[in-house]
């Protein structure tokens, strides 16, 4: 400890700014940046889209796409500054590793794991042969907590799932025994019970490996897991660095203020009984029984033995009108194809769909037995979701004209009206949707589903693709509209807190089946389901009241 | 998987069924090959009726083709109206020729192709790129009949390097004449093997230049940057076998194509192949040889095709699941 005073920290940034050659001239991503990171500390650096943290962080790897220019200032790292070229290269898996959000795209496709990784080991300059490579691959594979490594050695990325993915991309981090890890959202695409236990590895990393991390998030969650210190940053400049419970409690800048106010909170203390059983009892718009759906598998089947899969068993669902019902569920879960097959976007082998006291045949596809229209979705890409050709104006009008309601001849709100619902200027109306922010998107994309005069709105994680503070205006505006136009609503999200937040009821699903179901104010509280919990357990201990 | 393999067959077996219907339609109404069996000038009526029944020519289509089926049941194509050879045995007897010129050309052309997209793809918009997608549009654009000559008068006329057509001098292997086992026959393969080559080298180029671009766009060739590979790891180890899959398809079926359908290039070299005997044929009304050749080139692009999904599942893991 004494002599960790006299060194100098072990990676120095100093007043770095990072420009990007835009067609309109250079942009500044990252400006005048500096700070310090220790030994044996995870350092947080969060942000929304857009702040330059992303930028920042493939600086210090020294991976900045052609289109940036050479970062101006100052990286050091034990003191000696880093230029750029084949010194650089050579600091690459050796001194500064990296850990990169999509673990699917980060391995190749075509590649066992085990021979990435020994490939990672033998290029990072350790002298070893094919064999050793081979075992401290191996020994590797078990450093970060993957079951079974000779079995899972041979086995292709596709092969694994995400959180062992992700483990496998650490231990190749891991391969030059590397000083620094620079890991860019390691959690984001992970389910939140596998990103709790990713996170924990990494800390358990720091803790025992003497390596440093520099933790690129835009979560809050995550940096109060594990962060040390952190700096928050808005629009490539450093607004706030301090140690994390110092952040998280008594914020100096408003924008970081801003930023934990919007982050949901999972409230479990206030269980408030009795009182929200009765939205539930009201007569219900959509009921679904017994949904089943087997996993369809092509092929001529004429000699093979037909295995049963399910993707959905025997589910069931009740919205009351005027009400929001969440479905809340982790990857493969089943959640996003309910909610599909009441859209009517896909047929299901078994079970009913009562909407508005008609019933529909699910073993159809909704153009044929009449769904489609009825129920609109809204879904989670906005970017994705709207035509890139049509303007906002075409769009929407689209909506009114072949909407349900067009065809029974009611009164249709205006479009203009609509956007002022929304709030959203008129003048955007003649912009295409690449011209308006994320957040912006996803008002079109709402009033699009509610121009249509729609039975049900079903939202499949509308919010998963936005930053924390524009996820709480479109969480409001969706509430709004729930409440003014007696819309009913099925809401389908990963996030507990989210979904308590907008619903009156929940269903809890997991492995294609209804695993526990309550009222949103008193089921995270009083459920005894062990899978319930593992849920609640795995969010951030801070974001819970 | 036995159920694939099955699929597969059935597949291929009504793939032949078609091709055989449409070849045999195609040729019969191309007009009466009897004409160009008597001597239009000498014969009596008598004569070419005599001729027409002997040929079966006088029997309903439909019944003309059930026997041609029932014969190619028994493995037999029928006589060659000209040649007065077996017509499948005719056609194995032009085969070493075709293939040795289409092997040859592809054996250097698949890696050569190859090589130059990678080269270009891995730093798109720079000049060596410019460079080679511009002359494989050249090479691509120019006519086979065109480069073709243009060869001869090069490498045989003005340099008098390389012959300019014929098959030279052939050494007996397998019971077959094959050219390409002396010095000779080598260099009167020079020509024609560079001129099917061109084209192929700046096919393969472009596609693979096409997959490397995106291949190198994607998080993986990212994070083994930031693993610290060297770049031609990378490139060799990671992007060439992910870019690979639409090179091995387009390798199969330009192969088969070469197989059947190099008819101007073996027209211009003299090189007596199958494309040469199916483009004669067809002219001298020849049916048999006609659908002895289409039903082999069916069943080799049927072939190449299997050859080209196992490669598939050999490359990629992703596929072996699913099969």
């Amino acid at each position: 400890m004494k002599l960790e005073a006299d060194r100098p920290p072990l990676l120095e940034v100093r007043n770095l700014s990072v420009r990007y050659l835009a067609k309109g001239g250079p942009m500044t991503i990252v400006r005048d940046v500096s700070f310090d990171l220790r030994r044996g500390e995870i350092l947080g650096i969060i942000g929304e889209s857009g702040a330059g943290k992303s930028t920042l962080g493939n600086a210090i790897i020294g991976l900045l796409d052609p289109n940036f220019e050479p970062p101006e200032g100052e990286i050091r790292l034990n003191g000696k500054a880093v230029v750029n070229g084949r010194e650089r290269e050579a600091l690459r898996g050796r001194k500064i590793a990296s850990v990169f959000q999509d673990h699917t795209a980060s391995l190749d496709p075509l590649m066992t794991v085990g021979s990435q990784l020994a490939e990672t080991i033998l290029a990072t300059g350790r002298k070893a042969s094919r064999k050793q490579a081979q075992a401290l691959a191996i020994e590797l594979m078990g450093r970060v907590g993957i079951q079974d490594p000779e079995r899972r050695f041979i086995s292709y990325p596709h092969q694994l799932s995400g959180g062992q993915r992700q483990r496998v991309v650490i231990a190749m981090a891991l391969a030059g025994s590397p000083e620094i890890i620079v890991a860019d959202e390691p959690t984001s695409a992970l389910d939140t019970t596998i990103q709790m236990q990713i996170l924990r590895l990494l800390r358990r990393l720091v803790d025992e490996e003497m390596v440093s991390i520099v933790l690129v998030t835009h979560d809050m969650g995550v940096i109060s897991e594990i962060a040390d210190r952190v700096l928050v940053m808005k629009d490539g400049q450093v607004v706030e660095e301090d140690t994390t419970s110092s952040v998280l409690e008594t914020p100096k800048n408003s924008y970081t203020r801003s930023l934990l106010a919007a982050v949901p909170r999972l409230r479990i203390s206030d269980a408030r009984q009795a009182k929200h059983h009765e939205e539930h009892e009201r007569a219900p718009i959509l009921l679904v029984e017994g949904v089943s759906k087997a996993f369809s598998t092509s092929g001529m089947r004429f000699l093979g033995r037909r295995s049963e899969k399910f993707a959905l068993q025997n589910v069931s669902l009740r919205l009351a009108r005027g009400a929001v019902a969440g479905i809340v569920g982790e990857s493969g879960s089943g959640k996003t194809t309910i909610g599909r097959i009441v859209a009517g976007l896909e047929t299901a082998n078994a079970g009913s769909i009562v909407l508005d006291r008609a019933k529909y045949d699910v073993s159809l596809r909704g153009s044929k037995n009449g769904l489609l229209g009825r129920v609109q979705m809204i879904f989670q890409d906005p970017a994705s979701s709207l035509n890139p050709r049509m303007t906002i104006s075409e769009a929407l009008v689209e909506s009114v004209r072949f909407g349900l309601k067009a065809r029974s001849e009611n009164k249709v709100p205006g479009v203009e009206a609509m956007m002022d619902r929304i709030g959203l200027s008129k003048n955007l109306l003649n912009r295409y949707p690449h011209q308006l922010s994320g957040g912006q998107k996803q008002r079109v994309c709402i009033a699009r589903a509610l121009l249509a005069g729609p039975g049900i709105v079903i939202a499949d994680e509308p919010t998963s693709a936005l930053d924390v503070s524009v996820q709480s205006e479109i969480i409001a505006l969706l509430r709004e509209c729930v409440m003014e136009q007696n819309l009913s609503m099925l809401f389908i999200s990963h996030d507990l807190a989210v979904v308590q937040d907008i619903c009156d009821f929940v269903y809890i699903m997991k492995d294609g089946r209804v695993e526990d179901s309550g009222p949103s104010r008193s089921i995270f509280a009083q459920s005894d389901n062990p899978y319930t919990h593992s849920l609640i357990e795995a969010r951030p201990r801070r974001f819970i009241q | 998987m036995t159920n694939v393999i099955l699929g597969r067959f059935l597949q291929a077996f009504l793939l032949l069924l078609v091709m055989s219907l449409i070849g045999f339609i195609g040729i019969h109404s191309a007009g009466n090959p009897v004409y160009n069996i008597v001597n239009v000038e000498t014969a009596s009526a008598e004569d070419i009726r005599e001729a027409t029944i002997a040929l079966g020519l006088d029997q309903p289509l439909w019944v003309q083709y059930v026997r041609f089926l029932e014969n190619v049941g028994t493995g037999n194509f029928g006589t060659s109206y000209i040649y007065h050879l077996p017509a499948f045995g005719l056609l194995l007897s032009k085969l070493p020729a075709t293939f040795e010129l289409a092997f040859l050309a592809m054996l250097p052309a698949a890696p050569i192709g190859t090589g130059l997209g990678l080269l270009a793809g891995r730093h798109p918009g720079s000049i060596l790129d410019g460079l080679i997608l511009r002359s494989s549009v050249f090479a691509l654009s120019i006519p086979s009949f065109w480069l073709s000559m243009m060869l001869i008068l090069l490498g045989a006329i003005f340099t008098g390097w390389f012959p300019s057509g014929g098959r030279g001098e052939t050494l007996s292997f397998l019971g077959q004449n094959w050219s390409f086992l002396t010095l000779d026959g080598l260099r009167h393969l020079a020509l024609p093997v560079l001129a099917l080559a061109i084209p192929n080298i700046a096919l393969i180029a472009r596609l693979a230049r096409s997959g490397t671009v995106e291949v190198e766009r994607l998080d993986f060739t990212r994070f083994c940057r930031a693993k610290g590979l060297s770049p031609s790891r990378i490139l060799f180890r990671h992007t060439l076998p992910n870019i690979s899959i639409p090179i091995v398809t387009i390798v199969g079926l330009q192969f088969g194509g070469m197989l059947a359908f190099a008819v101007v290039v073996e027209s211009i070299f003299a090189w007596p192949g199958i494309g040469k005997l199916l483009i004669d044929s067809i002219q001298l009304l020849d049916r048999p040889v006609v659908m002895a050749t289409l039903t082999f080139v069916s069943a080799v692009f049927v072939l190449l095709n299997a050859l080209v999904d196992i490669t598939y599942s050999i490359l990629d893991p992703r596929v072996r699941v699913s099969v």
